[in-house]
Protein backbone atom coordinates (compact mmCIF):
# COMPACT_ATOMS: atom_id res chain seq x y z
CA UNK A 1 0.00 0.00 0.00
CA UNK A 2 1.42 3.37 -1.01
CA UNK A 3 1.49 6.66 0.88
CA UNK A 4 -0.75 9.60 0.05
CA UNK A 5 0.84 12.98 0.67
CA UNK A 6 -1.06 16.23 0.22
CA UNK A 7 0.93 19.34 -0.76
CA UNK A 8 -0.84 22.32 0.72
CA UNK A 9 -0.23 25.93 1.81
CA UNK A 10 -3.38 27.92 2.42
CA UNK A 11 -2.13 30.85 0.39
CA UNK A 12 -2.03 30.65 -3.39
CA UNK A 13 1.03 31.24 -5.52
CA UNK A 14 3.64 29.94 -3.09
CA UNK A 15 4.68 26.96 -5.20
CA UNK A 16 2.41 24.03 -4.33
CA UNK A 17 2.05 22.86 -7.91
CA UNK A 18 5.74 23.29 -8.71
CA UNK A 19 6.62 21.40 -5.53
CA UNK A 20 4.17 18.59 -6.38
CA UNK A 21 5.57 18.27 -9.92
CA UNK A 22 9.20 18.26 -8.80
CA UNK A 23 8.82 15.95 -5.82
CA UNK A 24 6.77 13.57 -7.98
CA UNK A 25 9.32 13.53 -10.78
CA UNK A 26 12.18 13.14 -8.29
CA UNK A 27 10.46 10.22 -6.52
CA UNK A 28 9.83 8.57 -9.89
CA UNK A 29 13.51 9.03 -10.81
CA UNK A 30 14.41 7.29 -7.56
CA UNK A 31 12.49 4.28 -8.85
CA UNK A 32 9.20 4.71 -7.02
CA UNK A 33 5.88 4.45 -8.74
CA UNK A 34 4.15 7.82 -8.40
CA UNK A 35 0.81 9.32 -9.32
CA UNK A 36 0.20 13.06 -9.10
CA UNK A 37 -3.37 14.09 -8.38
CA UNK A 38 -4.54 17.59 -9.28
CA UNK A 39 -7.17 18.33 -6.63
CA UNK A 40 -7.73 21.88 -7.84
CA UNK A 41 -11.06 21.20 -9.54
CA UNK A 42 -11.98 24.01 -11.92
CA UNK A 43 -8.53 25.64 -11.85
CA UNK A 44 -6.24 22.85 -12.90
CA UNK A 45 -2.57 23.62 -13.47
CA UNK A 46 -0.52 20.56 -12.62
CA UNK A 47 -1.02 19.41 -16.24
CA UNK A 48 0.67 22.52 -17.71
CA UNK A 49 3.46 22.54 -15.13
CA UNK A 50 4.15 18.89 -16.04
CA UNK A 51 3.82 19.65 -19.78
CA UNK A 52 1.06 17.05 -20.17
CA UNK A 53 -1.82 19.38 -21.05
CA UNK A 54 -2.24 18.05 -24.60
CA UNK A 55 -2.70 14.46 -23.51
CA UNK A 56 -5.76 14.81 -21.28
CA UNK A 57 -8.78 12.76 -22.33
CA UNK A 58 -10.51 12.00 -19.05
CA UNK A 59 -10.16 13.62 -15.64
CA UNK A 60 -10.83 12.86 -11.99
CA UNK A 61 -14.50 13.92 -12.11
CA UNK A 62 -15.09 11.57 -15.08
CA UNK A 63 -13.60 8.74 -13.02
CA UNK A 64 -15.71 9.63 -9.98
CA UNK A 65 -18.89 9.75 -12.08
CA UNK A 66 -18.08 6.41 -13.70
CA UNK A 67 -17.58 7.85 -17.20
CA UNK A 68 -14.27 5.99 -17.28
CA UNK A 69 -12.21 3.78 -15.00
CA UNK A 70 -9.70 5.46 -12.71
CA UNK A 71 -6.82 3.77 -14.55
CA UNK A 72 -8.11 5.16 -17.84
CA UNK A 73 -8.06 8.73 -16.50
CA UNK A 74 -4.35 8.46 -15.62
CA UNK A 75 -1.89 10.04 -18.04
CA UNK A 76 1.50 8.40 -18.23
CA UNK A 77 4.50 10.71 -18.28
CA UNK A 78 6.57 9.33 -21.16
CA UNK A 79 9.79 10.87 -19.86
CA UNK A 80 9.83 8.33 -17.03
CA UNK A 81 8.78 4.77 -16.41
CA UNK A 82 6.67 5.21 -13.35
CA UNK A 83 5.04 8.63 -13.21
CA UNK A 84 1.35 9.31 -13.84
CA UNK A 85 -0.96 12.32 -13.61
CA UNK A 86 -4.62 12.30 -12.65
CA UNK A 87 -5.83 15.67 -14.00
CA UNK A 88 -8.54 17.80 -12.46
CA UNK A 89 -11.51 18.81 -14.55
CA UNK A 90 -11.51 22.37 -15.78
CA UNK A 91 -15.27 22.87 -16.18
CA UNK A 92 -16.76 21.54 -12.96
CA UNK A 93 -16.73 23.43 -9.70
CA UNK A 94 -15.23 22.26 -6.43
CA UNK A 95 -18.60 20.92 -5.28
CA UNK A 96 -18.51 18.31 -8.06
CA UNK A 97 -16.35 16.24 -5.71
CA UNK A 98 -16.94 15.22 -2.09
CA UNK A 99 -14.36 14.18 0.52
CA UNK A 100 -15.73 10.62 0.29
CA UNK A 101 -15.17 10.60 -3.48
CA UNK A 102 -11.57 11.70 -2.99
CA UNK A 103 -11.00 9.16 -0.21
CA UNK A 104 -12.10 6.37 -2.56
CA UNK A 105 -9.95 7.65 -5.45
CA UNK A 106 -6.83 8.04 -3.32
CA UNK A 107 -7.35 4.65 -1.68
CA UNK A 108 -7.57 2.97 -5.07
CA UNK A 109 -4.44 4.78 -6.32
CA UNK A 110 -2.49 3.79 -3.20
CA UNK A 111 -3.13 0.14 -4.01
CA UNK A 112 -1.16 0.42 -7.25
CA UNK A 113 1.43 3.15 -6.55
CA UNK A 114 4.13 3.82 -3.93
CA UNK A 115 3.33 7.52 -3.71
CA UNK A 116 0.17 9.50 -4.38
CA UNK A 117 0.96 13.24 -4.29
CA UNK A 118 -2.11 15.43 -4.05
CA UNK A 119 -1.81 19.03 -5.26
CA UNK A 120 -4.19 20.96 -2.99
CA UNK A 121 -6.00 24.11 -4.15
CA UNK A 122 -5.40 27.39 -2.33
CA UNK A 123 -7.84 28.25 0.43
CA UNK A 124 -9.32 26.25 3.29
CA UNK A 125 -12.81 25.54 2.00
CA UNK A 126 -14.32 22.60 0.13
CA UNK A 127 -11.36 22.09 -2.23
CA UNK A 128 -8.99 21.88 0.72
CA UNK A 129 -11.26 19.45 2.57
CA UNK A 130 -11.44 17.25 -0.52
CA UNK A 131 -7.68 17.34 -1.03
CA UNK A 132 -6.80 16.29 2.52
CA UNK A 133 -9.57 13.68 2.82
CA UNK A 134 -7.52 10.76 1.52
CA UNK A 135 -4.09 11.96 2.69
CA UNK A 136 -1.93 10.05 5.17
CA UNK A 137 0.45 12.95 5.64
CA UNK A 138 0.96 16.54 4.48
CA UNK A 139 3.71 18.75 3.14
CA UNK A 140 3.05 22.39 3.94
CA UNK A 141 4.71 24.82 1.53
CA UNK A 142 5.39 28.35 2.77
CA UNK A 143 7.44 31.20 1.41
CA UNK A 144 9.33 33.36 3.94
CA UNK A 145 6.66 36.08 3.93
CA UNK A 146 4.25 37.20 6.62
CA UNK A 147 1.11 36.42 4.54
CA UNK A 148 2.25 32.96 3.50
CA UNK A 149 3.33 31.96 7.01
CA UNK A 150 0.11 33.23 8.50
CA UNK A 151 -1.97 31.14 6.08
CA UNK A 152 0.32 28.14 6.54
CA UNK A 153 -0.30 28.34 10.27
CA UNK A 154 -4.06 28.12 9.72
CA UNK A 155 -3.57 25.08 7.52
CA UNK A 156 -1.29 23.45 10.10
CA UNK A 157 -4.07 23.85 12.66
CA UNK A 158 -6.67 22.33 10.31
CA UNK A 159 -4.37 19.42 9.44
CA UNK A 160 -3.76 18.74 13.13
CA UNK A 161 -7.52 18.75 13.73
CA UNK A 162 -7.91 16.23 10.89
CA UNK A 163 -5.09 14.05 12.30
CA UNK A 164 -2.88 14.50 9.26
CA UNK A 165 0.80 14.81 10.30
CA UNK A 166 2.53 17.69 8.53
CA UNK A 167 6.06 18.64 7.59
CA UNK A 168 7.35 21.89 6.13
CA UNK A 169 9.06 23.04 2.95
CA UNK A 170 10.18 26.66 2.88
CA UNK A 171 10.12 27.83 -0.73
CA UNK A 172 11.91 30.68 -2.50
CA UNK A 173 14.50 31.52 0.12
CA UNK A 174 16.99 34.14 -0.98
CA UNK A 175 20.27 33.75 0.90
CA UNK A 176 21.17 37.28 -0.11
CA UNK A 177 18.00 38.83 1.36
CA UNK A 178 18.24 36.78 4.57
CA UNK A 179 21.82 37.92 5.04
CA UNK A 180 20.82 41.54 4.49
CA UNK A 181 18.13 41.18 7.17
CA UNK A 182 15.26 41.62 4.73
CA UNK A 183 13.90 38.09 4.67
CA UNK A 184 12.88 35.54 7.28
CA UNK A 185 15.33 32.64 7.37
CA UNK A 186 14.31 28.99 7.25
CA UNK A 187 14.97 28.69 10.99
CA UNK A 188 12.74 31.72 11.64
CA UNK A 189 9.93 30.00 9.74
CA UNK A 190 10.45 26.70 11.59
CA UNK A 191 10.47 28.52 14.92
CA UNK A 192 7.21 30.30 14.12
CA UNK A 193 5.32 27.35 12.65
CA UNK A 194 6.89 24.72 14.95
CA UNK A 195 6.87 22.07 12.24
CA UNK A 196 9.41 19.46 11.25
CA UNK A 197 11.43 20.74 8.30
CA UNK A 198 11.81 18.77 5.08
CA UNK A 199 13.92 21.34 3.30
CA UNK A 200 14.27 24.84 1.92
CA UNK A 201 14.14 25.60 -1.79
CA UNK A 202 16.25 28.55 -2.91
CA UNK A 203 14.73 31.28 -5.07
CA UNK A 204 15.93 30.14 -8.47
CA UNK A 205 15.33 31.61 -11.95
CA UNK A 206 15.74 28.16 -13.43
CA UNK A 207 12.47 27.01 -11.86
CA UNK A 208 10.63 29.72 -13.80
CA UNK A 209 12.44 28.77 -17.00
CA UNK A 210 11.72 25.05 -16.67
CA UNK A 211 8.08 25.75 -15.82
CA UNK A 212 7.82 27.79 -19.03
CA UNK A 213 8.79 24.64 -20.89
CA UNK A 214 6.56 22.27 -18.95
CA UNK A 215 9.52 20.33 -17.62
CA UNK A 216 9.93 19.77 -13.87
CA UNK A 217 13.29 21.28 -12.87
CA UNK A 218 14.50 17.99 -11.38
CA UNK A 219 14.46 16.38 -14.85
CA UNK A 220 17.22 18.76 -15.91
CA UNK A 221 18.88 18.63 -12.48
CA UNK A 222 21.10 21.62 -13.07
CA UNK A 223 19.92 24.24 -10.65
CA UNK A 224 20.12 24.52 -6.86
CA UNK A 225 16.35 24.28 -6.50
CA UNK A 226 16.31 20.97 -8.39
CA UNK A 227 19.03 19.57 -6.16
CA UNK A 228 17.08 20.52 -3.07
CA UNK A 229 13.86 18.99 -4.46
CA UNK A 230 15.76 15.75 -5.06
CA UNK A 231 17.17 15.82 -1.54
CA UNK A 232 13.67 16.33 -0.11
CA UNK A 233 12.27 13.51 -2.26
CA UNK A 234 14.95 11.18 -0.88
CA UNK A 235 14.08 12.23 2.63
CA UNK A 236 10.36 11.65 1.97
CA UNK A 237 11.12 8.19 0.66
CA UNK A 238 13.30 7.41 3.66
CA UNK A 239 16.61 7.27 1.75
CA UNK A 240 19.85 8.34 3.36
CA UNK A 241 20.32 12.07 2.92
CA UNK A 242 22.95 14.55 3.87
CA UNK A 243 22.67 15.63 7.49
CA UNK A 244 20.33 18.56 8.08
CA UNK A 245 23.06 20.07 10.26
CA UNK A 246 24.96 20.81 7.08
CA UNK A 247 23.02 23.97 6.48
CA UNK A 248 21.29 25.17 3.41
CA UNK A 249 23.69 28.06 2.99
CA UNK A 250 26.69 25.83 3.38
CA UNK A 251 25.30 23.67 0.62
CA UNK A 252 24.57 26.67 -1.56
CA UNK A 253 27.99 28.05 -0.87
CA UNK A 254 29.50 24.71 -1.79
CA UNK A 255 27.47 24.51 -4.96
CA UNK A 256 28.71 27.98 -5.87
CA UNK A 257 32.22 26.95 -4.98
CA UNK A 258 32.38 29.48 -2.16
CA UNK A 259 33.32 27.22 0.73
CA UNK A 260 36.45 25.17 0.47
CA UNK A 261 35.80 21.86 2.15
CA UNK A 262 32.61 20.04 2.97
CA UNK A 263 31.98 20.04 6.70
CA UNK B 1 21.97 50.45 1.14
CA UNK B 2 19.16 52.68 2.40
CA UNK B 3 17.56 49.71 4.14
CA UNK B 4 20.89 49.00 5.77
CA UNK B 5 21.12 52.55 7.11
CA UNK B 6 17.51 52.47 8.29
CA UNK B 7 18.02 49.21 10.16
CA UNK B 8 21.22 50.58 11.70
CA UNK B 9 19.30 53.60 12.98
CA UNK B 10 16.32 51.63 14.30
CA UNK B 11 18.42 48.63 15.34
CA UNK B 12 15.84 46.30 13.79
CA UNK B 13 15.91 44.56 10.45
CA UNK B 14 12.70 44.04 8.47
CA UNK B 15 13.29 40.35 9.16
CA UNK B 16 12.98 41.00 12.92
CA UNK B 17 9.93 43.17 12.36
CA UNK B 18 8.28 40.40 10.33
CA UNK B 19 9.02 37.87 13.07
CA UNK B 20 7.55 40.06 15.78
CA UNK B 21 4.42 40.78 13.76
CA UNK B 22 3.93 37.10 12.99
CA UNK B 23 4.17 36.06 16.64
CA UNK B 24 1.37 38.48 17.44
CA UNK B 25 -0.81 37.83 14.41
CA UNK B 26 -0.63 34.05 14.87
CA UNK B 27 -1.53 34.36 18.53
CA UNK B 28 -4.65 36.30 17.54
CA UNK B 29 -5.48 33.87 14.71
CA UNK B 30 -5.02 30.81 16.89
CA UNK B 31 -7.11 32.16 19.74
CA UNK B 32 -9.73 33.65 17.45
CA UNK B 33 -9.42 36.87 19.43
CA UNK B 34 -9.32 40.11 17.46
CA UNK B 35 -7.05 42.92 18.63
CA UNK B 36 -9.96 45.22 19.49
CA UNK B 37 -11.67 42.53 21.61
CA UNK B 38 -8.41 42.00 23.45
CA UNK B 39 -8.39 45.67 24.46
CA UNK B 40 -12.00 45.39 25.67
CA UNK B 41 -10.95 42.41 27.77
CA UNK B 42 -8.03 44.40 29.13
CA UNK B 43 -10.35 47.13 30.35
CA UNK B 44 -12.69 44.59 32.01
CA UNK B 45 -9.82 42.75 33.70
CA UNK B 46 -8.37 46.07 34.90
CA UNK B 47 -11.73 46.96 36.45
CA UNK B 48 -11.87 43.61 38.26
CA UNK B 49 -8.34 43.97 39.63
CA UNK B 50 -9.10 47.51 40.73
CA UNK B 51 -11.95 46.18 42.87
CA UNK B 52 -9.44 44.29 45.01
CA UNK B 53 -6.17 46.23 44.91
CA UNK B 54 -5.26 49.80 44.09
CA UNK B 55 -3.92 49.97 40.56
CA UNK B 56 -3.59 52.43 37.77
CA UNK B 57 -6.15 50.88 35.41
CA UNK B 58 -4.60 52.50 32.35
CA UNK B 59 -1.25 50.87 33.10
CA UNK B 60 -2.61 47.30 32.95
CA UNK B 61 -0.92 45.50 30.10
CA UNK B 62 -2.33 42.58 28.19
CA UNK B 63 -0.32 40.48 25.83
CA UNK B 64 -1.06 37.43 23.75
CA UNK B 65 1.85 35.57 22.26
CA UNK B 66 2.56 32.26 20.69
CA UNK B 67 5.64 30.04 20.89
CA UNK B 68 5.93 26.50 19.58
CA UNK B 69 2.18 26.21 19.01
CA UNK B 70 1.41 27.27 22.61
CA UNK B 71 -0.52 30.49 22.90
CA UNK B 72 -0.19 32.41 26.13
CA UNK B 73 -2.21 35.28 27.48
CA UNK B 74 -0.39 37.51 29.94
CA UNK B 75 -1.93 40.30 31.98
CA UNK B 76 0.42 42.41 34.04
CA UNK B 77 -0.30 45.25 36.34
CA UNK B 78 1.75 47.22 38.83
CA UNK B 79 0.04 47.47 42.22
CA UNK B 80 0.26 50.87 43.86
CA UNK B 81 1.78 50.95 47.35
CA UNK B 82 -0.79 51.14 50.17
CA UNK B 83 0.21 54.34 51.89
CA UNK B 84 0.47 56.65 48.96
Amino acid sequence: MGRAIVITSGKGGVGKTTTTANLGAALAQLGHSVVLVDADIGLRNLDVVMGLENRIVYHVVDAIRGKCTLQKALIKDRRMDNLWLLPASQTDDKDAVTPDDMRRVIFELKATHDFVLIDCPAGIEQGFKNAIAGADEAVVVATPEVSSIRDADRVVGLLAAADVPARLIVNRISAHLVKRGDMLSQSDVIEILALEMLGAIPLDDQVIATTNKGVPAVLENKCLAAKEFIRIAKKLAGHEVEDEAVGFFTRIGRALGLSATPA
Amino acid sequence: MWNGIKSLLSGKSTRDVAKGRLHLVLAHDRSGLEGGRLQEMRAEIAAVIAKYVPIDASAVEIQIETRSRQTQLTVSSAIQPRNV
